[in-house]
């Protein structure tokens, strides 16, 4: 695997201060989910801040790449258009006023045309949930909205790896859900991205990798199975071992479940326990699984949701992004499930309830693909349909998100 | 948020939003120029009277809000007209006030004086109130942008623009937690507090200027700020309303130029 990112050895002190990093040598690889995790003042700001040149290190070398960073203007400039960073605090982040001209800060800096810059703008609003939002002043915004403007200013430069220092911090918790689902949704594009956090259940569920600090040091790094399993480790890096990891644990040294891979979802921990009562052939483990329906709320109004989940067994609704979110509220549809809704809806299937997905654009065939993984991964057939029948190519013309 | 809605708030959300900029504010700085050029009182008052129904009527700003706010110019107006009422001669004697050592006067040359003055008061006022009520600086800064003033000055207004809503909201925070630990019992106490917050507050604001430095510096600041905004654009209803209007209202300026109040 390619290194894009890579440290050795780097210090750094603080003007007046005390020593922020103290050695810190990680390598970071291209398309991964990293999560740098530590308590506060461990030196993770301080280290995203080495990732695009805002600082340079007192010894030691950033490289970006496989070359070390160059340190002038034209360099870092090049440097800061592709690794993106996305400051804790979005307040920070947002200096124009209105989110338009926000998002188009980095892209005319670039000197991009106009044509392209408002492509760039667009492309990002959507990606983020913010289409139609171009006008509305950054006082006007709830703080997941503005955190989600701040993202969408970092990718209208089209960055290789995004960089978020504290994510979910001062967020709510379907705020949060929702971002760390961004998160996922820009990872599987072939981005790298880098989260700091001391959420270690967070941390757990989400990366591939994880970097452990305290006191400018790394302590650990590897998968999160790994990293978390320490719990001496976790002790002195003043944090908890996530619930879900540590329940695992104790059902394997009582022998109730077998030890394999650490389960990181409800999901598929529920299946670990299935699996280890019903032996592995899960197959026959119960009746018939219920099915998903999956529903573009780009394409039908809101009689024809309401129609569908009359006509159809639907026990349970959730709705996927900015867009269904607004249209479930505008049409008053009662929502059973705003976040984490695809394992949801799986977990319903499985005892037998169907479930109706609401979603648009990209996130569509996202569901699809992880209901598909899914069902080749456990050996389950489940059924998720699109309604209403998908639109023959050539008429499915994009509605306007924003009615 | 902060406790107080602001101009800027009902502008942001005003139900004229989407007429372009442009136009609207061509009518508040036409209505200003020919309520300060007209030589009768009958222009400002049919001004003021209109654009406030087009305020409170199309662009539906809250009619007591909006009443509130003509409230503070009117009492400057009547303050300053008293003054004048009493100290313009010329014409017929209406009331005189004998007072011991000399005699108050009200003429009608006075009197017509005062009433004009108040009359261009109130549709100048009224006419800004449109512009403020129904553009927001965001539109502004576009129509600036377009009208090729210099970027420095474009710029500097647009991060002022949006750190004045930084610094409201950090002041509003400061100041809370002066109330909830009982800052402000007192007279001193109040000004201790005061001196308190401006000191808070000038550190946050050098903060968030350092802050804002590394911010541009992260997303690539090259010496270009912004760009205009798109502007809706203009529809001839709207043109053809607007120049209708004025038209009418030079005819009136033209056809009442004598008619005084006395």
């Amino acid at each position: 695997m390619e290194g894009i990112l890579e440290i050795q050895n780097a210090r750094y002190r603080y003007p007046h201060g005390p020593e922020a990093l103290r050695g810190v040598s990680i390598r970071i690889v291209q398309g991964s989910k990293v999560a740098l995790v530590g308590p506060n003042g461990a030196g993770k700001s301080t280290l995203f801040q080495l990732f695009n040149g805002m600082i340079r290190p007192d010894a030691g070398t950033v490289s970006f790449g496989g070359a070390p960073i160059e340190y002038t203007a034209r360099a870092l400039r090049d440097l800061r258009r592709r690794v993106g960073l996305v400051f804790q605090n979005p307040d920070v982040q947002i200096i124009a006023p209105t989110v338009y001209q926000d998002v188009a800060f980095g892209p005319v800096n670039l000197g991009l045309a106009r044509d392209a810059i408002d492509r760039a703008v667009r492309d990002a609003l959507s990606a983020v949930g913010l289409a139609g939002y171009e006008k509305r002043p950054p006082h006007h915004l709830s703080g997941g909205e503005k955190k989600r403007v701040a993202i969408a200013g970092i990718l209208a430069m089209e960055p290789d790896v995004l960089v978020f220092d504290e994510p979910t911090s001062s967020l709510d918790p379907a705020s949060s859900e929702e971002i760390m689902e961004l998160l996922d949704e820009l990872a599987t594009d072939g981005r790298t991205i880098i989260i700091s956090t001391h959420d270690v259940e967070l941390a757990y569920r989400w990366a591939d990798h994880v970097i452990l600090m305290e006191q400018g040091m790394v302590l650990a790094r590897g998968s999160p199975e790994e990293v978390f399993a320490d719990h001496a480790l976790l002790r002195a890096a003043r944090l908890k071992p996530p619930r879900i990891l540590d329940l695992y644990h104790e059902l394997v040294a009582r022998g109730i479940v077998e030890d394999r891979t650490p389960p990181r979802s409800v999901l598929a921990f529920t299946d670990c326990i299935e699996q280890h009562l019903h032996g592995s052939s899960l197959r026959t483990a119960r009746e018939a699984a219920g099915t998903v329906y999956i529903c573009n709320v780009d394409a039908v109004d809101g009689d024809a949701v309401r129609r569908l989940i009359t006509e159809r067994p639907i026990g349970h609704t959730g709705a996927m992004g900015t867009r269904a979110k607004e249209f479930a509220n505008r049409e008053l549809i009662l929502l059973d499930f705003t976040y984490g809704v695809i394992d949801k809806c799986i977990l319903k299937s499985l005892i037998g309830e169907s479930s109706l997905i609401l979603s648009s654009g990209g996130m569509i065939d996202h569901t699809h693909r992880r209901i598909a993984e899914y069902s080749a991964e456990s050996g389950r057939a489940l059924i998720a349909v699109t309604v209403p029948e998908p639109m023959p190519p050539g008429s499915a013309g994009r509605l306007p998100g924003y009615l | 948020m902060t406790m107080h809605r602001l101009l800027e708030d009902f502008a942001q959300e005003n139900a004229l939003r989407d007429v372009n900029p442009g136009v609207k504010i061509l009518l508040g700085l036409a209505s200003i120029l020919l309520c300060i050029s007209s030589p009768g009182p009958v222009t400002p008052l049919f001004i003021a009277v209109s654009l406030s129904a087009a305020t409170v009527g199309l662009a539906r700003i809250p009619p007591r809000f909006y009443a509130r706010l003509l409230l503070v110019p009117a009492s400057f107006a009547v303050m300053s007209i008293a003054v004048i009422l009493f100290l313009t001669g010329g014409g017929a004697v209406l009331v005189s006030i004998p007072l011991p050592i000399f005699t108050l006067t009200v003429t009608t040359g006075g009197a017509n004086l005062a009433f004009l003055l108040v009359a261009r008061v109130l549709g100048g006022m009224c006419s800004l109130f449109f512009i403020s009520l129904t553009t927001p600086m965001t539109d502004i800064f576009t129509i600036m942008q377009r009208l090729r003033f210099p970027t420095v000055f474009i710029d500097l207004a647009m991060l002022i623009y949006r750190f004045i809503f930084v610094v409201i909201d950090e002041a509003g925070q400061i100041y809370r937690s002066q109330r909830m630990r009982l800052g402000y019992g007192t007279f001193s106490e109040s000004i201790r507090s005061f001196g308190m917050l401006a000191g808070a507050l000038f550190l946050r604001t050098w903060e968030s200027g350092e802050h804002l430095v590394r911010a541009m510096d992260a997303r690539c600041y090259d010496g270009r700020f912004g760009l205009p905004d798109e502007a809706p654009p203009v529809s001839p209803t709207w043109a053809l309303g607007v120049v209708l209007y004025l038209g009418l209202v030079a005819g009136i300026s033209w056809t009442t130029a004598t008619i005084t109040l006395c």
